[in-house]
């Protein structure tokens, strides 16, 4: 009877996405409860061993760099510097292309790189449309060199270079949306995808794989960094949820710049809720609160208003038709 | 033979032809995850949402952690929808 009932429950249906091995050693020098971990080994066993990253001095190169001659992982892997990622990606497929190879290049930085120092070329390589994927883990912070803020980093939150104390109050100013400017360049696919919903992950990875073929393809992955948020490493899966129920981080994704909510949450509790979990907001008063709420509302109706606006705003006899748009590319 | 398809080294000086790097991880663990056999569903969030990916099915009975890699985070406690799953502090398997 006991076995039975268990056999009618059915495993997660994101283990049928796993189709390819983890190429990864087991014991990997990354933090414990490291949302980066589960990302890195999740994207080679949904796209397949054959994919070629690229990188930048991050959380993630001392890994897929290896060290001491040997190496973490089979995979192929090509390290760069901060300023150049996309420009070396570029590079990785032209010559594929030239040398008649097919694979999939894969530029993988973290905030730092995408939304501050490698941003020049970020926007350059979806100008050109260069066919290839480029995932942003966002950690909100420059978390390899010891917590500095970057441009992700949300209003109030502590970090080394926007401390607590007499002057300053954690960061004063709100962060960018990087995955909405990218939409803005009608590039053939953006999407943000978090860890919480891992099947939601794997559909957008395999979109993006897709949509390689006609460009450049951007996705934005919310992955929290428990040691230097100050959060319980088992809370890492829940710190995402949150924020997507919260909306502090909606899911939507963008084809041709044309955005669509993958996930909308019917009630979004306050984002109290959310930060209540990570020591880095722990200074923030009621006040702050009310601020960071009105930026993450804020957001979230832009998103909302963009994701109709074309079927609002449209004169319907002389639109051109999507196809047309998609051709022009 | 290489293992890696494109490139002899992964950088400039990793080399993957060889056997890979491998952390005893395991002994970064202040708390074990202990399973409920009877308790487990089978749902496989554990598995799922394991960073480091060592939550294995045990035959017919249970999902259990490989204790050797396991840096103890806690996310599988934490995701068990049936509570399936207990940190126990290291202190108690000592002998």
């Amino acid at each position: 009877m006991e076995t039975q009932k268990k056999k009618k429950v059915k495993p997660s249906k994101v283990l049928d996405y796993l189709k390819h091995d983890d190429p990864f050693s087991k014991g990997v020098a990354f933090c414990p409860g490291c949302g980066l971990e589960l990302l890195l080994r999740f994207i080679p066993q949904v796209l397949g061993n054959d994919i070629v990253i690229t990188g930048t001095p991050s959380c993630s190169a001392p890994v897929l760099l290896g060290q001491n001659k040997q190496s973490w992982h089979t995979l192929s892997y090509f390290g760069t510097l901060m300023t150049g990622a996309a420009a070396n990606a570029t590079g990785l497929v032209r010559y594929y292309r030239k040398a008649g190879i097919d694979n999939t290049v894969v530029c993988f930085n973290g905030d730092g790189t995408a939304a501050d120092i490698g941003f020049g070329n970020l926007s350059g390589a979806a100008e050109r449309n260069e066919p290839f994927i480029y995932i942003c883990y966002d950690n909100e912070g420059y978390m390899n060199t010891g917590v500095q803020k970057s441009g992700t980093t949300p209003f109030g939150a502590t970090t080394t270079t926007t401390p607590y104390g007499a002057v300053s109050k954690g960061k004063n100013l709100r962060r960018m949306n990087l995955a909405l400017k990218m939409a803005m360049h009608k590039i053939p696919y953006t999407a943000t995808a978090t860890l919480s919903n891992l099947a939601d992950l794997a559909k957008k990875l395999l979109k993006a794989k897709e949509a390689k073929e006609r460009g450049f393809a951007f996705l934005h992955v919310f992955a929290p960094c428990p040691t230097g948020w100050g959060a319980d490493p088992a809370h890492t899966i829940e710190i995402c949820r949150r924020a997507v129920k919260t909306n502090y981080f909606p899911l939507w994704e963008a084809e041709n710049g044309k955005i669509r909510m993958t996930q909308t949450v019917k009630k979004p509790k306050p984002v109290k809720n959310y930060t209540e979990l990570i020591k880095k907001f722990s200074r923030l008063t009621d006040e702050d609160h009310e601020v960071l709420q009105d930026d993450v509302d804020y957001e979230y109706c832009i998103l909302g208003g963009l994701s109709v606006l074309e079927s609002e705003c449209r004169l319907p006899e002389e639109a051109p038709t999507h196809e047309a748009k998609g051709e022009s590319r | 033979m290489p293992k890696n398809q494109y490139f002899n080294h992964e950088g400039p000086w990793s080399d993957a032809t060889g056997p890979l790097m491998c952390t005893d991880t395991g002994d970064w663990r202040t708390k074990r995850p202990v399973v409920d056999a009877e308790r487990c569903i089978f749902c496989g969030f554990c598995a799922i949402y394991c960073p480091i990916q060592v939550v294995q099915m045990k035959g017919e009975s249970h999902f259990e952690a490989d204790l050797g890699f396991c840096k103890g985070c806690g996310i599988c406690a934490q995701e068990c929808p049936k509570n399936a799953i207990s940190m126990v502090s290291e202190e108690e398997f000592q002998s």
